[in-house]
């Protein structure tokens, strides 16, 4: 698909507390800067998302890990402009250059699906059991570009074979429930892809599915992105996954970006200590059996109050006083890498 | 039927169509749940008949008036076979029905089969004018209401329906007609037309009398389909995939939500039929429609035995019938449970 690649415009970041980290990203088809998603609710204001920045570029996969409650789905669904109406949004979504944030329904209605698309993290759920699956695609196509119904048709069994789904023509009439939960997920990437968008969403796209599963549609994404030159966000909450698929990395908490960095760079040496504590969760090969895994102690903070301090603090193992008195700003320290930290691992463990 | 146990569908006697017919799942399931029936309609008519002994007074009395002696009375119940025992009396009955006979009705000449015959429709023709009636109304006004929840329309349902549904049968009947018969004369108040007679005679005597069935219907139909489509757009995650491809909230409610609130939509009218031909007895009454409700109570009141229990058995093989007419269409709205069908 030869789109993509036109301009990669940066505005200065207005001001925000925090200076835009990401800056110009020429090229960028998505960029993001100083994002905030607060929640007003009966029992308060909930900040799910507290000013964060980056960008995706056209062909390249950016991974955004976080435990749940981290804000990464939040972020997901403001790139969408899914999130309900009790959520206020501020800061700057561009896509390709062109402000998101605060566009009328019908315009964002024209951008999903056309420009940005999702897959879900759960495929049981996601496709509408009473109709058909062939008509689900159909309709993923019609709604941005008006065809005939037998048009329509020759596209969605197209995009059926284009994710590999094995007799196309049958599978256009069946339900979803026929289907297995890796062949639903192709569906739904299926829908996804149906009108080319330049970004691509994966929110947990394979979690829900078996190992062998998701290896599966990982490769599936993949190539597909290959061949469409397509931008993949992928969301996650696992590190192996971050690791083997992506080629950026951006690890958050608690609503803020805490470190970003290449995937190569990150596994290489991490330098915040809960990307760390994420990693040691991760169980390997070689650890002795029937030993309790290590886990990050404690809980996500309550974002419903401001602090001062790093978010991370309470569950820091290298606290000091001044992280709690002072949050420490996400800042580039290397080249290509960020983090936000006032006492970094120096040469973390690399795995 | 020479069939013994039917173990091998397949080698059923029969032609090929027969065998095929038994061989669906779908016959089988209906067949079955008909034959399980048989109890539940049995301890109906068993109750009816108790009841209606246990009331004070009996046909002869009944049916001869307060001026008839003693003795005229007494000839006139062992002419009905009133002397004979309970047991006696009420197994003559069931033996009749057995044989496919429900008896002569105490009060007139005319057998039960042929006072039901020839209600019965009028009956029927008022419970599915009302049904449509609900329907026409309600699953548009649920989807404007979930359209934009809490808005003005939303707001107006709310107390609208409330209105309806705290509203008894008889009080909105007679309201409605001093309003459309009495005082702009739109409608008769009461009486019946044909409908072989006279279509718009037919539609004009029972146009009202629907209305006040569906009325209270209307409001809670509305409310639950309301409630169920605004549940499944806030909750259901393919609600956000429509969302995500970029249909409007139109279409998703219309085009998603609705079928699937259809499935539990049928759930409610289920249960809500047999209220409902309950309702028609009052109703029929009200505006002098010549219903089966309308003959239940003439028989109730003239302890006319046979008569009521033939229409306690008519209403009890309609609700059965409704059951499994909804459980039918399940499969027809809901394509998992037409394949699990279709699988056993």
């Amino acid at each position: 698909m030869p789109r993509l690649r036109e301009r990669g415009r940066a505005a200065p970041a207005p001001g925000g507390s925090e200076p835009s980290a990401v800056g110009m990203t020429p090229g960028a088809v998505l960029e993001v800067e100083d994002l905030r998603v607060t929640f007003r609710t009966r029992l308060g204001t909930v900040y799910a998302v507290q000013g964060i920045s980056f960008a995706v570029e056209p062909g390249r996969t950016l991974a955004v890990i976080g435990e749940s409650g981290s804000g990464k789905t939040v972020s997901a669904r403001a790139i969408m402009g899914l999130l309900p109406r009790s959520a206020d949004v501020s800061g700057s979504i561009r896509f390709k250059g062109e402000q998101v944030v605060g566009r009328s329904n019908n315009e964002m209605r024209d951008y999903r699906g056309r420009n940005v698309a999702m897959v879900f993290q759960n495929p049981e759920r996601s496709l509408n059991p009473t109709m058909r699956v062939g008509y689900q695609i159909a309709e993923a196509i019609t709604t941005h570009e008006p065809m005939d119904r037998r048009q329509a048709r020759e596209r969605t069994i197209e995009l059926l074979k284009m994710v590999r789904i094995p007799a196309p023509e049958q599978r256009f009439h069946e339900y979803p429930h026929q289907l297995s939960g890796g062949m639903r997920q192709r569906v739904v990437i299926a829908i996804a892809l149906a009108c080319g968008p330049e970004v691509l969403i994966a929110d947990e796209a394979t979690t829900a599915l078996d190992v062998t599963t998701q290896a599966q549609i990982m490769d599936l994404l993949l190539d597909l992105q290959r061949e469409t030159g397509t931008a993949l966000l992928m969301i996650s909450h696992d590190m192996s996954l971050a690791a083997a698929y992506s080629e950026d990395v951006v690890v958050m908490y608690a609503g803020k970006i805490v470190e970003r960095a290449s995937a190569r760079d990150l596994f290489a040496g991490v330098r915040m200590p809960y990307t760390q504590a994420l990693l040691d969760a991760i169980p390997r090969i070689d650890t002795e059996p029937h030993v309790l895994l290590p886990v990050v102690g404690g809980r996500p903070p309550d974002q419903s109050v401001l602090r001062d301090g790093c978010p991370f603090a309470p569950r820091c193992p290298d606290v000091q006083q001044d992280c709690r008195d002072h949050a420490p700003p996400l800042r580039q320290h290397e080249p290509d890498r960020w983090w936000a930290c006032w006492h970094p691992i120096q040469g973390g463990a690399a795995r | 039927m020479n069939i013994s146990v039917p173990v091998q569908p397949a080698r059923w006697p029969g032609s090929a169509f027969v065998r095929r017919l038994a061989s669906s799942p779908t016959v089988r399931v209906s067949a079955r749940r008909l034959l399980s029936a048989i109890p539940v309609l049995w301890g109906v008519t068993l109750l009816a008949f108790l009841l209606l002994n246990a009331l004070p007074g009996d046909a002869a009395s009944a049916l001869l008036g307060i001026d008839a002696t003693p003795a005229e009375i007494r000839s006139f119940s062992i002419k009905l076979h009133l002397n004979e025992p309970l047991w006696t009396r009420y197994g003559h009955w069931l033996a009749g029905v057995v044989t496919g006979n429900l008896g002569t009705s105490l009060a007139s000449p005319q057998s039960v089969v042929s006072i039901i015959a020839s209600r019965l429709p009028v009956t029927l023709e008022l419970v599915i004018y009302a049904l449509v009636l609900t329907f026409v109304v309600s699953v548009p006004l649920a989807v404007v209401c979930a359209r934009w929840p809490r808005g003005i329309i939303d707001r107006i349902c709310l107390v609208l329906s409330m209105a309806s549904l705290s509203t008894a049968p008889y009080v909105l009947g007679l309201l409605l007609v001093i309003v459309f018969a009495v005082h702009w004369s739109i409608f008769p108040a009461i009486g019946y037309t044909a409908l072989s007679t006279s279509l718009t005679g037919n539609l004009d005597t029972m146009t009202l009398p629907s209305i006040v069935l569906a009325i209270p219907l209307i409001g809670f139909y509305t409310r639950f389909l309301r409630a169920d489509l605004l549940e499944q757009m806030q909750s259901e995650d393919y609600v956000v995939t429509a969302r995500a491809k970029g249909v409007s909230e139109w279409r998703i409610l219309t085009r998603h939500v609705l079928r699937n609130s259809f499935i539990g939509l049928l759930t409610v009218i289920g249960l809500n039929l047999a209220t409902l031909i309950g309702a028609t007895v009052i109703v029929e009454q009200i505006f002098s429609l010549p219903g089966i409700g309308y003959e239940l109570l003439n028989a109730i009141s003239n302890r006319d035995v046979p008569v009521v229990e033939g229409i306690v058995l008519v209403f009890g093989i309609t609700v059965v019938l409704v059951n499994l007419l909804t459980d039918l269409l399940y499969g027809v709205l809901d394509p998992r449970i037409r394949h699990v069908r279709s699988r056993s």
